[in-house]
């Protein structure tokens, strides 16, 4: 139940882009502020609106 | 023990499609379509995928997969497999699973059924997992590159354009949806319309005022679309209100393309991203929703086995059960698009091979099941309704007392009295001419929610929240997919001036947005004016590219077994390939010069030709020759792919082309942890 419940938070996460920021705070060794988070938006969505998507 | 489970499994299997196949004249219910689905799902996984995945592959999880190789804390991570699948899953599904099944239905529930669940086993979820795996051996490579790299230079720049055509028309057919669900509807437009403030919102909230606080803006943006429905039906009982959110097909036509455009030049953190975020949580909570209600439930089928359209009449789209039946389902059978998810992100995050089993087989046969739910949703309507919703005026007649005497004289009788207590019921003035498939599959839901609990009191709330839930995700995808259709552009104009490549280049935004709204916003116009409704022309032309595409990636593939010297195997990916190929040069052959009008393009330019002249019949028959030349683009192109594909084969297996493969050399992995 557990295990789970960790599942699917961490899917919860993931498409939540909260596993994408923490991520990208270790790669760039800062914490989070509204700033990380912004520039950390616009590099993520740069990125991920020119993949394609299923109809 | 474990083989006795396995054979209740096939022997489930077996009994349910017995009874679903034997139940000619009496309605079968849907638990029979559940089981006989999971169970081959089931089967297919354990024994099929496995064999492919530890004879043909030889997944090997010492192998260092690309996400631990080029970890880099953005694109490359090793990441949980149940994260990866939920991911990919929710990367794969579309409304194409939704709409395509309800559209098949015309033909019976049993074509569809059977094509939805023997295509995924046997195709789509080989496609799907065979080029995450080509994926995950070269370093995550892209279909593109992948097709560069193994086919050729053809190869690789025709699969650029057949995807970038493919967007075009996907984006227009899905516009089509979308005017035909919301037109004369002030409740559904208002919803809609009150989800882009909604939208724009939580983009401020999460930039400005809680960054980072993705779910709990989530969570507000959806109390926010819940008002907006419940704001809905109010507007649509107020006399002064209801006008000013009642359209045409053509102004919502007009004025789809011009939010195309804004959300295709205004920033991604304002409009897409929030968006994205808020239809993918109602895109999940409803699936997850239809299959309980449909598990627990247990609806009876209305629609026979087969209908008398199999002969090629259907009033929804015109053509015999083959071709169109393959064509018209692709999302949920098999779809090219999957495979540019197979080798887009998915591939960068598996931290092991044998992870790409569950990921991308498990999550095609998951897709399946909720396009089986889509067709039991649709197929548990009574066909009367089904058809007079889903039946253009150019066909059933123009006003409700025709078609209602058009569709009864099918043998699906229906009458105007219970079209319109139906219509009231759900709150809408009329559900007559309402092509496109959602509204029916939107009946179809709501009349499954209703049972579980609060009956027709609430009827028309869930009929309005399967509506607002469909169109959004198909907004989302028009978002997105207008985006990515301008960055191809941007791409490829860069080669030619690279100003073109600076993604911020306000010109060369604006210009190549204009250029991608202009081109699905044309085809749009043009479904919108159709007399037949559009969907007749615009979703065979979208289902052929889409399988055509399926079609450039399995060459790949196969071209990949030939070098990996699995010659042996190759029917795996031939078997799908050669059927995909028969499939859509026998539908887009038909669709280009069927001497019969309802099919044939250049057959429909020539009959309005000869016929009375009106306002737009020079438009008309243009727009009919245009469809046939995209037809003709598509099979061309995918032609050039095979017969490139099959140049490259024959020097593989006389030795003259060598068969080095691109494959990553072995690296062991250092991942101790279990993902």
């Amino acid at each position: 139940m557990k295990r789970l419940l960790a599942i699917l938070r961490g899917i919860v996460d993931e498409l939540t882009d909260q596993n994408a920021y923490r991520r990208y705070l270790l790669a760039h060794g800062v914490v989070h502020s509204p700033d990380a988070w912004r520039e950390f938006q616009d590099e993520h969505w740069q990125a991920k609106s020119r993949r394609g998507r299923c109809c | 023990m474990l083989r006795i489970v396995w054979a209740l499994i096939a022997i489930a299997a077996a009994v349910s499609m017995g009874v679903i196949a034997q139940s000619q004249g009496e309605p079968v219910n849907s638990t029979w379509l559940v089981v006989a689905s999971v169970c081959t799902y089931l089967i297919g996984y354990r024994f099929y995928a496995a064999f492919i995945a530890a004879k043909v592959m030889a997944l090997d999880d010492t192998r260092a997969t690309p996400a631990e190789r080029l970890r880099d804390g953005h694109d490359f991570e090793p990441t949980n497999k149940w994260i990866v699948f939920g991911h990919h899953f929710a990367a794969i599904a579309g409304p194409g699973p939704l709409v395509g099944p309800t559209l098949a239905a015309q033909f019976g529930y049993l074509p569809g059924f059977l094509w939805i669940v023997v295509g995924c086993v046997l195709g789509g979820a080989i496609q799907d997992f065979v080029i995450l795996f080509c994926s995950i051996r070269r370093d995550g490579k892209s279909l593109g590159q992948m097709a560069r790299e193994e086919i050729g230079k053809v190869g690789g720049f025709t699969a650029l354009i057949t995807v970038l055509l493919i967007m075009i028309i996907l984006l227009a057919v899905i516009g089509l949806v979308v005017v035909n669900t919301l037109k004369g509807s002030p409740w559904g437009t208002f919803t809609i319309a009150a989800t882009m403030p909604t939208a724009i919102f939580m983009g401020l909230y999460l930039r400005y005022w809680r960054p980072g606080k993705v779910l709990e803006a989530s969570l507000i943006g959806f109390v926010l679309i819940m008002a907006g429905i419940f704001g809905g039906q109010i507007v649509s009982q107020s006399p002064t209100l209801a006008p000013m959110f009642t359209y045409s097909g053509l102004a919502l036509c007009f004025a789809l393309i011009i939010y195309g455009f804004f959300a295709s030049a205004l920033p991604v953190w304002l409009l897409l991203a929030p968006r994205d975020y808020l239809s993918t949580f109602v895109k999940l909570g409803v699936v997850v929703m239809l299959g309980a209600g449909i598990i627990f439930l247990r609806p009876e089928l209305q629609m026979p086995p087969f209908t008398r359209f199999t002969d090629g009449t259907g009033p929804i789209f015109a053509g015999k059960i083959f071709p169109f039946c393959f064509i018209t389902i692709a999302c949920g059978a098999v779809s090219g698009f999957h495979s540019l998810i197979s080798s887009g992100t998915t591939p960068k995050l598996l931290g092991r091979e044998r992870h790409a089993l569950g990921v991308g087989y498990g999550s095609m046969l998951l897709e399946s099941f909720v396009a089986v739910m889509a067709l039991i949703a649709a197929a548990s309507l009574h066909p009367g309704v089904y058809f007079a919703v889903n039946s253009p005026a150019g066909i059933v007649g123009a006003t409700p007392a025709a078609a209602v005497a058009t569709i009864s004289n099918w043998g699906f009788p229906v009458s105007t009295t219970e079209m319109a207590t139906l219509a009231q019921g759900v709150g809408e003035q009329s559900l007559f001419y309402r092509t496109g498939g959602a509204p029916s599959l939107a009946l179809g839901m709501a009349q499954i929610f209703v049972q579980t609990g609060g009956g027709q009191a609430v009827m028309a709330f869930w009929y309005h929240f399967a509506i607002m839930f469909e169109v959004l995700f198909i907004l989302t995808t028009l978002d997105a997919g207008t985006r990515v259709g301008r960055f191809m552009l941007q791409d490829l104009l860069g080669h030619v001036s690279p100003k073109f490549k600076q993604t911020n280049w306000l010109p060369g935004m604006l210009g190549t947005s204009a250029v991608i709204v202009a081109a699905w916003g044309y085809f749009l116009y043009q479904g919108v004016l159709d007399p037949l409704g559009g969907i007749n022309s615009l979703w065979p032309l979208f289902g052929i590219a889409n399988q055509l595409l399926a079609a450039v990636a399995l060459c790949v593939a196969t071209t990949i077994l030939l070098k990996m010297h699995r010659l042996k195997y190759v029917w795996i990916t031939c078997m799908p390939l050669v059927w995909l190929v028969v499939v859509c040069f026998t539908a887009g052959w038909q669709k280009i010069f069927s001497p019969l009008p309802a099919i044939g393009f250049l057959a429909q330019a020539d009959a309005l030709a000869a016929g009375v002249q009106g306002p737009t019949t020079a438009t008309l028959i243009f727009n009919a020759r245009l469809d046939a030349a995209v037809t003709g683009v598509f099979l061309f192109l995918v032609a050039l792919i095979l017969v490139d594909s099959i140049r490259v084969w024959m020097g593989i297996l006389n030795g003259s082309t060598s068969s080095k493969t691109t494959e990553t050399p072995f690296v062991p992995t250092k991942l101790a942890e279990e993902l």
